[in-house]
């Protein structure tokens, strides 16, 4: 049996989306590289070091000089890097002088908390914002719709610092939700547990909101966009409901913005949230980047931003892979 | 010895050794042949007093988490809340009665010429791992300090006129301490020293990496210790468990065991906003520092409903100051070098600043006008007839008259000799709002005199970094002083010192007036006499308020917080001003 037109067709596009594909792969990798040799040197080249921070004001300058001896962060840059990239290509990542662990322990255990945190953020912003953009973009008018919408422009244009302390602050004066932390102090260290939802709250909604708010945006402007066409019209004209019309032939077209930026939206969430994870004391990637920050602790400065940059490139490949498999004309 | 306070967020910074305590009392224990008897009383156990309630979980919160369980490796404040948590040293100094108590130690005798004490360990004394507290431990930890290898943050602390003690296990219960030079702080230093044990340490600082060991990496059951509570679970970014050390060797003064909680719970909170509404909110029962002035309101509201205690401790121990940069050459050919290094300068500072609007600006009121490093809180040691001149601009302008500095072209700013504005930057710590507003505070009160200030932030370790490579113009920060006792503080006073911030480090005095307080302090720390110590130290005072090497304006009154249901509270000044008692603390159940 020979291949017919339709089938070699097939061929072709899955081949251009697998190339496609493939490239980005390899800018993925790229990224990484560069974005941990970047903040290496960056790390290194700010102003005080880990012993100067530790030993604090008023350290001996010997007691200074032995620490970093010590650590080995008296060496030339040159030097300090080019063992890190030869141990990194091993999959050691060095050692948190911080934490005194490996970085490539450390990171992902907390990689594990931020992930837990943006997917519940995701999920939940999904859900409410991708409704409410199809029910506000299929609406020319009315009460309902344009409270929705003004909700969602209060959201978006606050920032998730303010919207963090906004729900600690509720949360405090109601006394119904735990305001910070991860889980409470005895309950199990692992799995999905009561105690963990209860505590998701109030982070998880400090992120979701913002989200939420731009996914109905976004699925609102593609919807007003798409209710207009032709073939919309068509089928309203043929009798089909517009329920029907609106929520299975207008919401895949309508949804094409939001594919293009969910998976930057993931990349950037599994990165962490330094005013999130600060505000209700998640113990995820934002606050461990932040204390590194802090402490200029070099390699889990490196280790975090390579972390964030790998979410980034998966969240960017994620985001083209489906453009791509969606519009086969973004491969080309 | 100064340190630095990073709030992170306060930050995250961080760092501190605090402490407290008085002179008198130093003076007393050092001089006695038998020490003072140890606070075992709490205060329900005297006689018509409520029996206080045993059990139970306390919760408080911290913002940094502890670099290391290591107390000699660590000198952050979130370690040494844990140190004095699950360790014990050879004596204590009560911050409320600022007295030296035995401790470990029980007793101690010191002998006709001040050098050697000798001090009795209590016997039957365990580890939490079962294992006998001996003279060995005490000696160990001793070797852990000064070794070279471990370079320990507290060995500097250890040492009297700049040598180290000597420290002989005479038998299993005695140790003989030898002090290089008389030293009148006496065994005040060793509260500083937590006995670690050596039969889990010994091996490590025999093979180098003693640095390294007890690191928050090791499991928590490695962690042994002589205080009342031993360490359980840490969860990195969320919570320290300790739960009570059943072997604790102090017994309450109607004999029961000690301590009284069951548990300690410390979160890691990061925010201080977070910190302040958990405790509002009941989810925390304290914050192991003190309030920050912005979050007085709605603590006091708290308070008012009944739902947390708020403490008044009175004014802070430890201002923040203003310094320039004194190091002779250290701007080149800049020609400012001319006045920015000028005493005049600093003293029109000093007068221009009005420190009652200072206090209500930067400390929202709460605050009291300081001349001087030493504040009212420090009892013993505060000089009372210190200068308090009042705000006056037109006098400060005359004295910047003096040192070439005056409007030469009519614009209201202030020129040099050469026509160049007189205007300087000064470096503050980003994050903290004490020291920022502060010195937006400085930069327009200078203003008015014609001074023209910028102001400039950095992180912590930046601006540690600037002051350790003397590579700023002038900075407002705060330096801790580690004790009361100004002879414990030798690395602020001594012009050598490597807390001397404005000229840090000196091979010999670059001024007369530095010349005359080392001469003093070297008296004032040598000196069994208190009344010649008090005397010698107040005329130290006196040429630091003449010459203001540091300038000072405010400091802030101290308040702290605890939920309602804990009970049996002795709050003090300096940190942990509600934890530094963690024996006796007790919670309503």
């Amino acid at each position: 049996m020979t291949s017919g037109p339709a089938e070699a067709g097939h061929y072709i596009l899955g081949h251009y989306i697998l190339r496609y594909i493939l490239r980005r792969l390899a800018f993925a990798v790229f990224l990484v590289f560069a974005v941990s040799s970047v903040s290496l040197v960056l790390a290194w080249s700010a102003p005080g070091d880990y012993p100067t921070e530790s030993l604090g004001i008023g350290a001996r300058p010997e007691t200074i000089e032995q620490t970093r001896e010590r650590l080995g962060l008296n060496r030339p840059l040159g030097e300090q890097y080019r063992d890190w990239l030869a141990r990194a290509a091993r999959l050691d990542f060095g050692r948190s002088l911080l934490y005194d662990r490996p970085v490539g322990d450390l990171i992902p255990e907390r990689a594990v908390n931020t992930a837990v945190l943006a997917l519940t953020a995701l999920l939940a912003a999904t859900l409410v914002g991708l409704p409410l953009g199809v029910f506000t973009g299929s609406r020319r008018g009315g009460v309902p719709a344009g409270a929705i919408r003004g909700a969602s422009l209060v959201l978006l244009s606050m920032p998730p610092l303010l919207t963090s302390l906004l729900l600690v602050f509720v949360a405090a004066r109601t006394g119904w939700l735990p305001i910070g932390g991860m889980r409470s102090p005895g309950a199990p260290a692992g799995g999905i547990t009561i105690d963990l939802l209860q505590h998701l709250i109030v982070p998880s909604l400090a992120l979701a909101l913002p989200l939420a708010a731009m996914f109905e945006r976004l699925a609102a402007q593609a919807m007003a966009e798409v209710v207009g066409q032709p073939f919309v019209l068509a089928a309203l004209a043929r009798g089909v409901p517009r329920r029907r019309v609106v929520w299975r032939d207008a919401l895949k077209a309508g949804l094409r913005p939001v594919a293009a930026v969910y998976g930057l939206v993931v990349g950037t969430l599994l990165g962490g949230s330094f005013a999130v994870e600060i505000i209700t004391a998640w113990p995820g990637l934002g606050s461990l980047m932040l204390a590194a920050l802090q402490a200029r602790d070099v390699y889990l400065v490196v280790g975090c931003a390579g972390a964030g940059s790998i979410f980034l490139a998966f969240g960017t490949l994620l985001s083209d892979a489906a453009l791509a498999l969606v519009d086969p004309r973004v491969s080309e | 010895m100064g340190q630095l306070l990073t709030r992170q967020t306060q930050h995250v910074g961080i760092i501190i050794a605090v402490a407290a305590a008085l002179a008198a009392a130093a003076a007393t224990g050092a001089c006695r042949s038998e020490p003072p008897p140890a606070s075992t009383a709490p205060v329900a156990t005297r006689s018509g007093a409520p029996a206080v309630p045993r059990g139970g979980t306390l919760v408080a919160s911290i913002r940094t988490e502890p670099r290391s369980f290591n107390r000699l490796v660590g000198r952050d404040s979130s370690t040494e809340l844990v140190s004095s948590l699950t360790q014990a040293k050879l004596v204590r100094i009560n911050k409320m009665t600022q007295e030296v108590e035995p401790w470990l130690a029980e007793s101690w005798t010191r002998s006709p010429d001040g050098l050697r004490y000798t001090l009795k360990l209590r016997s039957g004394v365990v580890f939490s791992d079962g294992q006998p507290l001996t003279s060995a431990d005490v000696v160990f930890a001793f070797d852990a300090v000064y070794d070279e290898k471990a370079g320990s943050s507290l060995a500097d602390s250890l040492q009297a006129g700049g040598k180290r003690l000597n420290v002989v296990a005479a038998d299993p219960q005695t140790v003989v301490i030898t002090f290089p030079a008389p030293f009148a702080a006496g065994l005040r230093l060793l509260d500083n020293l937590p006995i670690l044990p050596r039969h889990k340490l010994d091996a490590a600082l025999k093979a180098g990496t003693f640095a390294n060991a007890w690191g928050l990496s090791t499991p928590p059951s490695e962690i042994v210790g002589l205080g009342p509570f031993v360490l359980t679970e840490y969860l990195p970014g969320q919570h320290l468990i300790l739960n009570r050390n059943p072997r604790y060797f102090r017994k309450a003064a109607d004999g029961t065991d000690l301590p009284y909680l069951d548990r300690i719970t410390i979160e890691i909170i990061p925010d201080q906003n977070a910190e302040t509404l958990r405790l509002e909110a009941g989810q925390i029962d304290m914050m192991t520092s003190e309030i920050a002035p912005e979050a007085y309101a709605p603590i006091k509201r708290a308070a008012d409903q009944g739902r947390v205690r708020l403490f008044d401790l009175g004014v802070a121990l430890n201002p923040d100051s203003l310094w320039f940069n004194l190091k002779p050459g250290a701007f080149g050919a800049d020609p400012r070098a001319a006045w920015l290094q000028r005493d005049e300068l600093r003293r029109a500072v000093s007068l221009a600043v009005d420190r009652k609007a200072f206090a209500d600006t930067v400390f929202l009121g709460a605050g009291v006008p300081v001349y001087g490093p030493i504040t009212e809180a420090n009892r013993t040691w505060y000089w009372a007839g210190i200068p308090q001149p009042s705000a006056d601009l037109d006098g400060a302008k005359q004295v910047l008259a003096t040192i070439g500095l005056s409007d030469r072209d009519g614009d209201g700013m202030l020129e040099d000799g050469n026509g160049r504005p007189a205007r300087f930057t000064l470096l503050t710590q980003k994050g903290r709002p004490s020291v920022e507003r502060g010195s937006n505070v400085i930069r327009d009160e200078l203003k008015k005199i014609g001074l023209v200030v910028d102001v400039v932030t950095l992180d912590a370790t930046a601006l540690i970094e600037r002051i350790g490579t003397v590579n700023y113009e002038a900075i407002y920060f705060n330096a801790l002083m580690s004790d009361t006792d100004p002879a414990l503080n030798p690395d602020f006073w001594f012009s050598r010192g490597s807390a001397h911030f404005w000229n840090m480090a000196q091979k010999a005095p670059a001024t007369d007036w530095e010349r005359r307080i080392d001469e003093l302090m070297t008296r004032q720390i040598a000196s069994l006499d208190e009344a010649e110590r008090k005397r010698l130290f107040d005329e130290v005072q006196k040429i630091f308020a003449e010459y203001l090497p540091a300038i000072y304006f405010v400091a802030p009154r101290v308040y702290v917080a605890a939920s309602s249901r804990v009970t049996n509270l002795t709050p003090a000044v300096s940190r942990p001003q509600l934890l530094w008692s963690p024996d006796t603390v007790a919670v309503t159940p």
